[in-house]
C-alpha cells in the first residue's frame, strides 16, 4: 500500500486535532444547556471525524476519505437546516431553548 | 369349546365364495333407499310446514315398500350375496388397502333381521301416526323424519358388508335415537336421557372402533366374507393365530363386546336404555324394546367366529347376560311407572339374549330376539295406548280395571298376550324361545354355566311375577283410574279416558298376532326338527353364528364339503355326545319344557296372589320389609335402580368433571398464566431496569450513547484478551 | 391460467376498496372474493396433478438473484385442495359478515381480502421466504381483524395472538435460513430456497442431531400455528375476542397453515429427526385432545368451548400426520378440510346468535330451537360432523388419522411406523369426549325449555335465519355430506403427494428400529458379546 508522509506533521498529530475536536464537542453536547450550543457542538464532532477521514485519506492515498468528507458536507448541511428550522420551532412554542422543557417528548 | 371353535372356522370359506358368484339383485338396496326418501320428504314437510298427517304416510308407506323388497328378498333367496352400491372409504398404496365400500351382505341372518325391523317398523309408524296427532304440524314431520333415519341406520346396520358400514349403522341408530328420545325437546329429562343415550352408546362405540382397527390390522379385512376366508385359512390350527400378531385376536372379542354391551344395554353399560323411556312411546316400542337395542346381539351373532377365537369370550358374555337378566328383573320387580317395567324388562331379556349368545347358543338367542320384538313391541305399544288414554298416566297404582272399561278391550288383552309371551307362559312363543337358551345353558359345558342356568330360571320366576304384576294391577281388578299430568287443558275431575282408535287398535292386535305366531317357526323347518330350533335355527345356520346352531356341524357336512370336513365334523359330533350335560338326569330340552313352565306358574300364582286376590298384601310385605333393619336395604335398593346411575355420577362423572375444572384453571393459571405471560414477560422485566435511563432529557440520552460508544471501543481494544481468555476457559471445561 | 391471478386479484380489490364509497365496501369484496373462488375452480379443473405426485399450477419467477429468492409458485394436490377451501371460506365469510359489520367497514373487507391473498401465497409458495413472508403476512390482517372487530378484550386477544405465532415462527425461520445456509456452503447452486431443492438436501445431507434441531426449530413456528398443547394458548383468547369471520377463519385456514407445514416442510425435510420425534409429538397430540375435551366441558361461553374443541380436534390431525403410513396421512389431510368446513360452521352459528342475543353465555340462552328452528338445525348437524357421525366429513378423516395411528407400529410390512395401538387407543377417548360436551353443549343452548336474555329493549325477538345466513351455511352443510358419503375422491386426489411426502419412511423406520434394537444389544451385553449371539438376536 502507498504511505505518503505529512513533511514535519505526522498522521498522529492530525488524528489528536480531530480527537481534541471531539471530545470538545461531547463535551460541550453534554455540559451546555442551550440547543443552539449543542447543535453547534454536534457540528465540532463532525468536523473532528471530518479531519480524521481526510488525514487517514491523504495518508493512504486513499480518496475514499475525502469521499467521506464531502458527505459528510453534505449531511451536516441538511441536518444542519432541519435541526435549525426544528429548532426554531420549538423557541416559539415554549420559549426556551433548555433540552430538559421538552422532557414530555419522550413519552 | 375348541373343537367348535374348529368346526366353525373350518366351514364357510368355499360356501361363501361359492354363493357370493351369484347375480346380487341390486333392487334389495332400495330397502335402505326408501326409508332415506322418506327422511328427505319428511323433512321437505317440516320445512313447508305441512299441517297434515303426509309424514306419516309418506313413512308407512315408504317403509311398507322396504318390508316387501325384504319378503321379495327372502322368498327369492339362493344363498349370500353381496350388493356392490358405491366406493365409501377406499385407501390403497401398493400392497396394501384399506377398503370399506358401501355394500349389503345378504344372507339369511340378515334377512331374519330385516324381517322384523322392517315389518315392525311399518305397523309402529301406522300405530304412530294416531299416536303423534296431537303434534300435527308441530313435530309430526320430524318424529317421522327420525323414524325414517332409524329404519336407515338400521338397515346399514343389519345388511352392510362390512364392520365400517355397521359402524355407520350403529352410530346411526344412535343417532336417531338421540333425535327421538329428546322428540319433546323443551323437556329437560328428555333432552338429559338423549343425551345419556348418546354418551353411553359411544363408549360402546369406541370398543367398536377399537376393533375394528384390530380386525383390519390381524384379517386385513374388514369385509365379513374377507374375515371368513383369513378364519378358514387358518383353520384347525390356533398356533397359526400367532401369524395374526398374537394378542390382537384375543382383544377382539372383548372390544366388540364392549360395543355390544353398550348398544344392548348390559352391564355395565345398560344405564341409558330406562332413561330412553323418555322418549315417545313408539319410539321405545320400535328401537328400545324390538330392534336397535338387539343390534348387540346381532354383532356379536355376526362375528361370532372370532368371539370363538378366545377361551373366556363367551363365557363371559354369557354371564353378563345372565347376571344383566337377573340384575334388571330385580329393578324391575319394584318400579311402579309401568313403562320403566317394561324398560327393564327389555333389559332383563337382552341379557337373556346373551346368555344364549354366551352357553352357544346363537339360535337361542336369535329366536329370543325375534319373539321379543313381537312382544315387547305389543306390551309397550299397549303402555303408550293406556298413557295416550289416560293423560300420562304411568303408575300403575292409579290404573286399575282397565279390562272392564269400554274401548279398552283389545288394549288390555293384547297386553295380556305379550304379558304371556314374557312370562314364559307354556306354548306361547317366550314360552319356546326361552326354553332353547335355558336348556342349552345346561347342555353347554363351560365355566359355571350350569350356576347360569339355575340363576336364569330363578330370573324367569321374576320375570313372570314382574309382568303379570303390571297386567293383573292394570287390566284387572276394580275400575278405577287417575289422570296424569299431560292433560293439555282438561280440568281434571271432567276428564274422560279416550281409548285407542282404529289405526291403534289394528296395530295391536297386529303384532299381537304377530306374537303368537312367532311360537310356529320353532316347529317349522325343512332340515331340523322341533326341539333342535326350527326355522329360526335354519335362518341362523345360513350364517357365520351357526357355531350355536344344534347339529349344525352335521348339517353342514353335506355336498362336497363332507370329503373335506367330515373328519373334523365327526369328531365334534362325537365330542358333542359325550359332553352333553344334562339337568337332574334328563335331556335339558325336554326337561325346561317342565320346569320353566312351573316356575313361570309359581311367578304368575305370586302376581296373583300379591296384586289380584290380594292387593294389600304387597304393601304390607314391603312395610314388614322395610320395618325390619336386616331387610330394609331391599325393597330401598330395588326401587333406587341398586344407586347405578348415582354410582357412575360419583365415580366417573364427577371426578371427569373436577379435572376438567381443574384443567381449565391449569390453562389459565398456570400454561398460560405462569409459562406464557411469564415468558412474554421477561423481556418487560429487563426492561425495566433500563427504563431509568428513557427519561427525556437530551443530554441524558448522550451520555448513554457515548458511554455505549466508549464500551465498544474498550472492547474491541481488548479483543484479543478476551478472546483468548474465553477459549482457555471453554477448553478448559470442555477437554 | 398463472396462480397469480389468485394472489393478485384479492389484493386489487382491496385497493378498490379503498377508492370508493364505503356502501360498496362489502358488494366489491363478495364480487372479488367470488370471482377468486371462481378462478380457483376453474385452476382445480384443468390441473393435471390430481392423483400424482407432481406440482402443478408452476409459475417461476426470479426476484433477489444474488440470494437466490424466487417468486416460485405452485401447489401439489394437497396444497389445490386447502386453496379450495381458503377461496370457499373467503366469500363466504364476507357474506356472513355483511350485517354484523356497521364501521369501519372499508377497511374490514379489505383486511378480509389481504387475509385471502396471504393466505393462498402459502399454500403455493415455493420459495422458503415467499412462504414465510406469507405465513407472517397473514399475522397482519388478522390482528388488526380482532383488535378493530373483536370483543371487549380484543386488544389483549390481538396482541397475544400476533407476538406468540410469530415468536414461534421465528425459530421456524431460523431453521430455514439454517438449511439453505448449510445448502449454500455444501451444495454447488449457492444459494437457494425453492422448497423442493432445500427438502431433498436436508433429508438426505443433514446429520441426524441437526435435523433433531431443525425439527424443533419448525415445530415451534408450527405447534403453536395448529396449535399444540401446551402452546395452545392464545387460541381460546383469540378466537373468542375475534369477530365471526375472524374465527371463522382462522379455525378453518389459519389453523390448517400449522399442519399444512408439517406437512410440507417437516415430514419431507427431516425425516429422520421425525421418526425420532414422532412418539413425543403423537403423545402431546393426545395429551392436548384429551385436557382440551374435557376443559370444553366445564366452559360457559360456547364460542370458547368451540375453540378449545379445536385444539382437541386438532390433535387428531397432528397424530394422523405422525403416524407416518398414508392413511393416517391422507386421513390428516382430509381432517384439515373438514375441520375447516365444520368448525367454521359452528363460528358461523354462534356467531348469528351472538347477533341476535348479545351473550354466548349458556346459563343465560337454551332452548333456541323453539325461537330458531332452522338454526337449531344447522347446529345439531355440525355438531354432529364435528362429533364424528358416520355420514358426515368428520367421521372419515378421525377414523382414517386414529386407523392410522394404530397401525403405525414398527412391525407392519408396507409401512411402518413407530406409534402403534396404545395410542390410537387413548386417543380415541376423545371420542367420547367429544360427543360428551358437545352434546351438552347443544342440550343446553338448542335444547330445553326457551330462556333468552330480555331483547324487548330492542323491540323485536329475534328472528330465525335469514336467506343470506341460510346460504352461507348450506354449501358447508352440503360439502360437509359430500365428502362423509364420497371421501375416496378427495383421498384418490391426494394419493400421489401423500406417498411422495412418506416415500423416505419405511427405510426411515427400519434404520431407526435396527439402530434402537442395537442400541439396547449395547445396553444388556457389553463387549464380551460374540458374533453368533448377535445373529441370533437379530
Amino acid at each position: 500500500m502507498m504511505l505518503a508522509s505529512f513533511g514535519a506533521a505526522t498522521l498522529a498529530s492530525y488524528l489528536v486535532v480531530s480527537g481534541i475536536l471531539l471530545v470538545i464537542g461531547v463535551v460541550g453536547f453534554l455540559v451546555r444547556r442551550n440547543l443552539i450550543v449543542m447543535f453547534l457542538c454536534t457540528e465540532l464532532m463532525f468536523q473532528g471525524a471530518a479531519i480524521a477521514f481526510v488525514a487517514a485519506g491523504r495518508y493512504y492515498l486513499d480518496y475514499s476519505g475525502q469521499v467521506m468528507v464531502i458527505f459528510i458536507l453534505t449531511v451536516a448541511a441538511a441536518e444542519a437546516a432541519l435541526a435549525l428550522a426544528l429548532v426554531v420551532f420549538m423557541h416559539r412554542q415554549r420559549d426556551t431553548l433548555d433540552p430538559d422543557a421538552y422532557g414530555e417528548l419522550a413519552e | 369349546m375348541i373343537s367348535i371353535m374348529q368346526s366353525i372356522i373350518a366351514t364357510p370359506a368355499g360356501q361363501i365364495d361359492q354363493l357370493v358368484d351369484i347375480v346380487a339383485p341390486t333392487w334389495a338396496q332400495f330397502i335402505l333407499w326408501m326409508p332415506l326418501i322418506s327422511l328427505v320428504l319428511c323433512g321437505l314437510c317440516a320445512a313447508l310446514k305441512v299441517k297434515t298427517k303426509a309424514p306419516a304416510i309418506i313413512t308407512v308407506i315408504s317403509l311398507a315398500t322396504s318390508f316387501v323388497l325384504t319378503l321379495m328378498l327372502y322368498f327369492g333367496y339362493e344363498g349370500a350375496e353381496v350388493i356392490h352400491i358405491f366406493e365409501w372409504i377406499h385407501v390403497h398404496w401398493n400392497g396394501g388397502s384399506f377398503i370399506s365400500d358401501f355394500a349389503l351382505y345378504i344372507d339369511k341372518l340378515t334377512l331374519l333381521w330385516m324381517l322384523f325391523v322392517t315389518g315392525l317398523g311399518t305397523l309402529i309408524a301406522v300405530y304412530a301416526s294416531e299416536y303423534m296427532e296431537h303434534d300435527v304440524g308441530k313435530g309430526y314431520a320430524r318424529f317421522f323424519a327420525g323414524v325414517s333415519v332409524f329404519l336407515f341406520a338400521m338397515s346399514c346396520l343389519v345388511m352392510g358388508d362390512n364392520l365400517l358400514m355397521l359402524y355407520l349403522g350403529w352410530e346411526g341408530v344412535g343417532f336417531a335415537s338421540y333425535w327421538l328420545i329428546g322428540y319433546f325437546y323443551q323437556r329437560p329429562a328428555a333432552v338429559a336421557a338423549a343425551k345419556k343415550a348418546f354418551i353411553v352408546n359411544r363408549i360402546g362405540d369406541l370398543g367398536l372402533a377399537l376393533a375394528i382397527y384390530l380386525i383390519w390390522s390381524t384379517f386385513g379385512t374388514i369385509q365379513y366374507d374377507g374375515i371368513s376366508t383369513a378364519l378358514a385359512a387358518h383353520n384347525n390350527d390356533a398356533a397359526t393365530f400367532s401369524a395374526f400378531g398374537g394378542w390382537t385376536v384375543h382383544a377382539i372379542p372383548y372390544l366388540l363386546m364392549l360395543a355390544a354391551f353398550g348398544k344392548s344395554a348390559q352391564l355395565p353399560l345398560y344405564v341409558w336404555l330406562p332413561d330412553a323411556m323418555e322418549g315417545p312411546t313408539p319410539v321405545s316400542a320400535l328401537i328400545h324394546a324390538a330392534t336397535m337395542v338387539t343390534a348387540g346381539v346381532y354383532l356379536i351373532a355376526r362375528t361370532y367366529p372370532l368371539f370363538q377365537l378366545d377361551d373366556y369370550a363367551l363365557p363371559i358374555v354369557a354371564w353378563v347376560g345372565g347376571l344383566t337378566a337377573l340384575f334388571a328383573a330385580t329393578i324391575g320387580m319394584a318400579q311402579y311407572d309401568i313403562k320403566r317395567i317394561m324398560a327393564y324388562s327389555t333389559v332383563s331379556q337382552l341379557g337373556y339374549m346373551f346368555l344364549g349368545l354366551g352357553v352357544l347358543s346363537s339360535y337361542g338367542a336369535a329366536y329370543h330376539v325375534f319373539t321379543h320384538a313381537f312382544f315387547k313391541a305389543v306390551l309397550f305399544l299397549t303402555c303408550g295406548a293406556i298413557m295416550h288414554g289416560f293423560a300420562g298416566q304411568l303408575d300403575l297404582r292409579k290404573l286399575s280395571g282397565l279390562r272392564k272399561m269400554r274401548g279398552w278391550k283389545i288394549v288390555s288383552y293384547t297386553m295380556l298376550v305379550g304379558c304371556l309371551c314374557l312370562a314364559g307362559f307354556p306354548f306361547t312363543s317366550g314360552y319356546f324361545s326361552k326354553d332353547a337358551i335355558l336348556a342349552e345353558a345346561f347342555v353347554t359345558q363351560g365355566s359355571g354355566f350350569e350356576i347360569l342356568g339355575w340363576l336364569a330360571i330363578f330370573t324367569a320366576g321374576l320375570t313372570a311375577y314382574y309382568t303379570f304384576r303390571v297386567w293383573f294391577r292394570v287390566c284387572c281388578g276394580p275400575e278405577y283410574y287417575e289422570p296424569g299430568d299431560e292433560l293439555h287443558g282438561d280440568d281434571p275431575s271432567s276428564f274422560h279416558p279416550h281409548p285407542p282408535r282404529v289405526a291403534i287398535n289394528f296395530v295391536l292386535i297386529a303384532i299381537a298376532s304377530g306374537a303368537i305366531i312367532a311360537a310356529l317357526p320353532y316347529f317349522m323347518d325343512n332340515e331340523t326338527k322341533g326341539i333342535n330350533g326350527g326355522w329360526v335355527a335354519e335362518m341362523v345356520h345360513d350364517s357365520p353364528a351357526r357355531g350355536g346352531v344344534p347339529n349344525a356341524v352335521v348339517a353342514v357336512v353335506d355336498g362336497e364339503h363332507a370329503t373335506a370336513h367330515e373328519g373334523v365334523a365327526n369328531a365334534v359330533v362325537d365330542q358333542d355326545h359325550a359332553t352333553h350335560g344334562s339337568i337332574l338326569g334328563m335331556d335339558p330340552h325336554k326337561a325346561m319344557y317342565y320346569i320353566s313352565g312351573v316356575v313361570g306358574m309359581i311367578g304368575l300364582g305370586f302376581a296373583f296372589f300379591f296384586h289380584l286376590a290380594r292387593r294389600k298384601a304387597a304393601d304390607s310385605l314391603r312395610n314388614k320389609l322395610l320395618a325390619s333393619r336386616f331387610t330394609r336395604w331391599l325393597p330401598i335398593a330395588m326401587e333406587n335402580k341398586w344407586y347405578v346411575d348415582e354410582f357412575y355420577i360419583a365415580v366417573i362423572r364427577t371426578p371427569l368433571w373436577i379435572l376438567g375444572k381443574l384443567f381449565a384453571l391449569i390453562d389459565r393459571g398456570i400454561i398460560d398464566g405462569l409459562l406464557v405471560n411469564g415468558i412474554a414477560g421477561t423481556p418487560r422485566a429487563i426492561a425495566k431496569w433500563f427504563s431509568p435511563l428513557h427519561n427525556g432529557a437530551v443530554q441524558s440520552y448522550a451520555v448513554s450513547m457515548i458511554g455505549g460508544a466508549a464500551l465498544v471501543i474498550l472492547l474491541m481494544m481488548f479483543m484479543p484478551e478476551i478472546m483468548s481468555f474465553l477459549q482457555s476457559t471453554m477448553i478448559g471445561a470442555t477437554p | 391460467m398463472t396462480p397469480w391471478l389468485l394472489l393478485l386479484i384479492p389484493l386489487i380489490g382491496a385497493a378498490a376498496i379503498f377508492l370508493t364509497k364505503a356502501e360498496l365496501s362489502k358488494w366489491i369484496s363478495l364480487g372479488v372474493s367470488l370471482f377468486v373462488f371462481v378462478i380457483s375452480i376453474l385452476m382445480s379443473v384443468q390441473f393435471e396433478q390430481w392423483g400424482s405426485m407432481g406440482t402443478g399450477l408452476r409459475s417461476e419467477t426470479s426476484w433477489i438473484n444474488s440470494m437466490g429468492l424466487t417468486l416460485d409458485l405452485g401447489a401439489d394436490s394437497v396444497a389445490m385442495m386447502l386453496v379450495l377451501l381458503t377461496t370457499l371460506l373467503t366469500p363466504l365469510c364476507v357474506w356472513g359478515s355483511f350485517n354484523a359489520i356497521t364501521s369501519r367497514r372499508k377497511e374490514y373487507y379489505a383486511w378480509l381480502l389481504i387475509l385471502e391473498t396471504a393466505m393462498l401465497g402459502v399454500f403455493l409458495a415455493q420459495d422458503l421466504i415467499l412462504f414465510y413472508v406469507s405465513f407472517e403476512l397473514t399475522l397482519v390482517p388478522m390482528f388488526f381483524l380482532i383488535a378493530i372487530y373483536g370483543g371487549k378484550n380484543r386488544a389483549h386477544a390481538s396482541v397475544k395472538f400476533f407476538i406468540y405465532t410469530f415468536a414461534g415462527s421465528l425459530f421456524m425461520l431460523a431453521g430455514f435460513v439454517y438449511v439453505a445456509w448449510q445448502n449454500a456452503q455444501t451444495g454447488a447452486g449457492g444459494w437457494s430456497f425453492a422448497i423442493h431443492d432445500l427438502a431433498i438436501y436436508a433429508s438426505t445431507k443433514l446429520s441426524a442431531t441437526e435435523q433433531g434441531w431443525i425439527l424443533l426449530a419448525l415445530l415451534a413456528g408450527f405447534a403453536v400455528k395448529i396449535p399444540v398443547f401446551p402452546v395452545h394458548t392464545w387460541l381460546p383468547l383469540a378466537h373468542t375476542e375475534a369477530p365471526t369471520a375472524g374465527s371463522v377463519i382462522l379455525a378453518g385456514v389459519l389453523l390448517k397453515l400449522g399442519t399444512f407445514g408439517v406437512y410440507r416442510f417437516v415430514l419431507p425435510m427431516v425425516p429422520e429427526a421425525v421418526v425420532a420425534w414422532a412418539p413425543s409429538i403423537a403423545i402431546l397430540g393426545i395429551i392436548g385432545i384429551l385436557y382440551a375435551a374435557l376443559i370444553c366441558w366445564v366452559q360457559d361461553d360456547v364460542k370458547k368451548l368451540v375453540a378449545y374443541s379445536s385444539v382437541s380436534h386438532l390433535g387428531f390431525c397432528v397424530l394422523g400426520l405422525v403416524a407416518l403410513n398414508p392413511i393416517g396421512l391422507e386421513g390428516a389431510v382430509l381432517y384439515m378440510i373438514n375441520h375447516g368446513l365444520s368448525t367454521g360452521a359452528l363460528f358461523f352459528l354462534i356467531g348469528m346468535m351472538y347477533e341476535r342475543y348479545h351473550t354466548r353465555d349458556m346459563n343465560m340462552i337454551g332452548g333456541l330451537a323453539k325461537r330458531m328452528p332452522v338454526w337449531s338445525v344447522f347446529m345439531v348437524f355440525f355438531v354432529l360432523a364435528s362429533v364424528g357421525l358416520p355420514g358426515l366429513n368428520g367421521f372419515v378423516s378421525e377414523f382414517m388419522c386414529l386407523l392410522g395411528t394404530f397401525v403405525s407400529s414398527t412391525d407392519a410390512q408396507q409401512w411402518p411406523g413407530v406409534l402403534g395401538p396404545q395410542y390410537a387407543a387413548v386417543a380415541a377417548i376423545g371420542m367420547v369426549l367429544a360427543a360428551m360436551y358437545l352434546l351438552i353443549m347443544v342440550g343446553k343452548v338448542v335444547f330445553g325449555t326457551l330462556k333468552e336474555p330480555d331483547t324487548t329493549d330492542r323491540g323485536s325477538l329475534p328472528v330465525d335465519l335469514s336467506l343470506r345466513e341460510i346460504g352461507v351455511l348450506a354449501p358447508l352443510a352440503a360439502l360437509c355430506i359430500w365428502i362423509g358419503v364420497q371421501p375416496t375422491v378427495l383421498t384418490d386426489a391426494m394419493r400421489g403427494s401423500v406417498e411422495k411426502v412418506l416415500s423416505p419412511y419405511p427405510k426411515r423406520v427400519k434404520e431407526h428400529v435396527e439402530q434402537q434394537h442395537s442400541e439396547s444389544i449395547m445396553l444388556k451385553v457389553p463387549e464380551s458379546e460374540t458374533p453368533d449371539k448377535e445373529d441370533h438376536h437379530a
